[in-house]
């Protein structure tokens, strides 16, 4: 039975195509795809099915880059501020998707649009000009080489307009380097799946819009009281949303925050315990990252703002500044031992100014560390460089490298996979990935977490079902210790769905269903679709049908553009055989058996074939993608 | 008369006042046609914010929209002195 209607407010209406090798501009109305979907990712997962063969390559013409504004983007539901990015992920060769917030894609509606998808490849460098309807190729080979805030400034000049939103490659995606981000404004990055790199292979350099339309909603009156009554929820966790304002980091000032001590992973996975001493001085009041935060700032139409804005002064490395700062920059230093605090801030604030994905950098680059302190690479591969663990200024130089192809940095841009390869001694085995994308994750002590991340249909990353704790609104009769296997798979299930409605309708998972933070519940996401959009929908339709769809969708893509198997939805090896060292958690690790059985009742979740992982048929038509089973079955590649 | 006004120091720049205005004004949601306009820069971290005569305090709603909803308490409604000046005028 189909639950889709017709859509009746909150869309802008209109898909805007381009494409870079012949220069054709064309558009078609969103709103068939979105009925199917909700839209945002929903739509680019579809449209991504539907038209990219498989054999193509990230770096095929081929190859779609789609942005999608969420349907409620636009309008004033809290948190509704997000942009899905999708794209062939360059790490697994499958679904790539990177989520991002700030203006932008309010502004892209209030311009007439959706989506904009991008497909073929531009002979020289240019940027998208988008306005109110209309779209425009223009040249970008004065912007070429320059960061993003370079870019940013050029661009607003040029165009003499404050209100232009931008979203920007750096040159680490001018450069093909994989783990390349899009910066929303200078300050928020779509860091995943290498998104920035397909963007530079295309050489895209950004994509300006500027809207002056309007977004009407179904029913105004009954939206507002919506919109309060979720408001007023965020308001009921107070001290969260306290928390958040103080900034996103402010919890792990507190030195005996639970994450210190369950979410770590130190020296590339040597161990998961981080010495105290060390997180007192990165978090030192006086001296540490709390001292270089000015002031705290929120993305469009966000109740609860949790962007710090840092000001670094000059002192090891140049003067820095820049909005968005995030607490995996803790992780990231961490997993090198680097506890000086203003490697930190600058760690994040040049991958954000060269356009580089943090996760990528930190995870990719302490492996490097690791194999310098194993000998497998030497002062001569580093062009002296020491990389040693704690030595935040190697950090920083390395990461020029990267994002320039500079010595080294030429060999790791293609890919730590690539990378190992080359280098070979058996290296390959440090190496922490998931489906070929570097991952900073733990797997060891928090185990929904790692299940989660294991089991992203895009490679990895903690927003696709990562747990770490309890959610007010989640499923009963599961087991929020996070440190048992035991019915962690349901609450898992239960994230991923959540993460997928709230991609489709652009709201953020910080201000909805995320475990650390917890807002807005299914009944306030309901409640503003019903009003918004004029769906009839209940929390089970949503959770049930919209969000089984999606999943489902980019699942496929995998299916039909991948090898990836039940293997690869496991943890990487290194966490399955050494244990934790030190610490209280000394002597976890993440049991082969354990996490198998997790995976056994995911599938089961998911109405997937239990052995292999693979989608049924049952499990495809029940949801309405009766093309997508044929699809599959087709090739041989649905699961009974 | 009465006037809205603004805590810069409690602004955390999430244009929620000029979504809502537009609402009032329009509707729909329109920030092209709100009396309050939110310029926002994260290379400095400055936000600018500007409300010009258009505003009419939201009519007879109470409090008006942009106060309502800002979840930060950084606009509030507040008497004129000058207007009631102007008025008297």
């Amino acid at each position: 039975m189909s639950k889709e209607g017709k859509i009746r407010g909150g869309l802008a209406g209109k898909i805007l195509r381009v494409d870079l090798s012949t220069g054709k501009i064309w558009t078609e109305a969103s709103s068939g795809y979105a009925e199917r979907t909700l839209g945002g990712r929903g739509t680019n997962s579809l449209i991504m099915l539907n038209e990219i063969e498989p054999g193509t390559g990230w770096s095929d013409p081929g190859n779609l880059l789609c942005f999608g504004a969420g349907s409620l983007v636009g309008t004033a539901a809290p948190g509704a501020c997000r942009t899905d990015i999708s794209t062939i992920n360059v790490f697994s060769g499958g679904k790539g998707s990177a989520n991002v917030g700030g203006s932008w894609g309010a502004e892209l509606k209030y311009a007439g649009f959706d989506h904009i998808v991008i497909r073929g490849k531009a002979d020289r460098p240019v940027y998208l000009f988008v306005t109110d309807g209309r779209a425009e190729i223009r040249d970008a080979s004065w912007l070429w080489g320059k960061t993003t805030y370079e870019t940013e400034n050029l661009l607003r000049q040029e165009l003499g307009d404050e209100r232009v939103e931008i979203a920007a490659i750096g040159p680490a995606g001018e450069n093909r380097v994989r783990g390349s981000a899009i910066l929303i404004d200078t300050a928020k990055a779509a860091g995943g799946s290498g998104v920035g790199c397909v963007m530079g292979d295309k050489k895209l350099k950004a994509i300006v819009v500027r809207g002056r339309g309007k977004i009407q909603v179904f029913d105004p009156r009954g939206f507002m009281e919506a919109v309060a009554r979720a408001h007023r929820q965020c308001e009921a966790n107070r001290v969260k949303v306290d928390s958040m304002r103080q900034s996103g980091a402010a919890r792990f000032e507190n030195l005996d925050f639970e994450a210190w001590e369950t979410c770590m992973v130190i020296r590339n996975g040597q161990d998961d315990y981080w010495d105290r001493g060390k997180r007192a001085q990165l978090m030192n009041p006086e001296a540490g990252i709390p001292s270089m935060r000015r002031k705290v700032r929120a993305c469009f139409s966000c109740p609860t703002g949790c962007m710090p804005f840092m000001e670094k002064a000059q002192g090891k490395y140049p003067e820095m500044k820049g909005e968005g700062f995030w607490i995996n920059a803790l992780w990231s230093v961490a997993r090198f031992d680097i506890s000086d605090p203003e490697t930190a801030v600058a760690f994040w604030l040049l991958a954000n100014e060269l356009g580089l994905d943090t996760d990528y950098v930190a995870a990719g680059l302490a492996w490097v560390f690791e194999c310098y302190e194993k000998g497998y690479i030497g002062p001569k591969e580093t062009d002296g460089l020491e990389l040693t663990w704690g030595n935040g200024e190697a950090l920083i130089h390395l990461m020029h490298k990267l994002a320039h192809r500079e010595g080294i940095g030429n060999l790791l841009a293609d890919g730590m996979v690539e990378a190992a390869k080359k280098i070979g001694q058996g290296s390959e085995y440090y190496l922490i990935h998931l489906k070929g994308q570097p991952s900073i994750e733990p797997f060891r002590i928090p185990k929904g977490w790692g299940l989660g991340v294991s089991t992203s249909p895009v490679a990895g990353r903690h927003l696709r079902g990562a747990i770490r704790g309890p959610v007010h609104s989640g499923p009963s009769g599961t087991d929020y210790d996070i440190t048992h296997y035991s019915n962690q798979a349901k609450a898992v299930v239960w994230q991923a769905k959540t993460k997928e409605l709230e991609d489709n309708l652009g709201i953020c998972n910080y201000v909805g269903t995320w475990s650390g933070a917890h807002f807005l519940t299914l009944e306030n996401f309901a409640e503003l679709v019903r009003t918004a959009m004029g769906l009839p929908v209940t929390e089970e339709d949503l959770m049930d049908h919209y969000a089984v769809i999606g999943r489902n969708l980019e699942k496929a893509f995998n299916t039909l553009h991948t090898n990836l198997s039940r293997e690869d939805d496991l943890p990487p090896q290194r966490f399955r055989r050494e244990e934790v060292k030190t610490g209280s958690y000394k002597g976890f690790k993440a049991d082969e058996d354990q996490y198998n059985a997790m995976l056994d009742q995911f599938y089961e979740l998911w109405g997937w074939d239990q052995k292999s992982g693979m989608q049924t048929r049952e499990s495809l038509e029940k949801v309405g993608l009766k093309d997508v089973a044929d699809k599959l079955a087709g090739k041989g590649l649905i699961g009974k | 008369m009465t006037r809205i006004v603004r805590r810069a120091d409690r602004c955390y720049g999430c244009k929620t006042c000029q979504l809502v205005c537009s609402l009032h004004h329009t509707g729909c949601f329109w920030p092209e046609r709100s009396s309050i306009q939110v310029f926002r820069n994260p290379q400095t971290g400055v936000v600018r914010w500007r409300i010009d005569e258009t505003c009419d305090r939201c009519g007879r709603e109470e409090p008006p929209l942009c106060v309502k909803y800002c979840s930060y308490q950084a606009l509030h409604k507040v008497a004129d002195p000058n207007q009631e000046e102007r008025q008297r005028e």
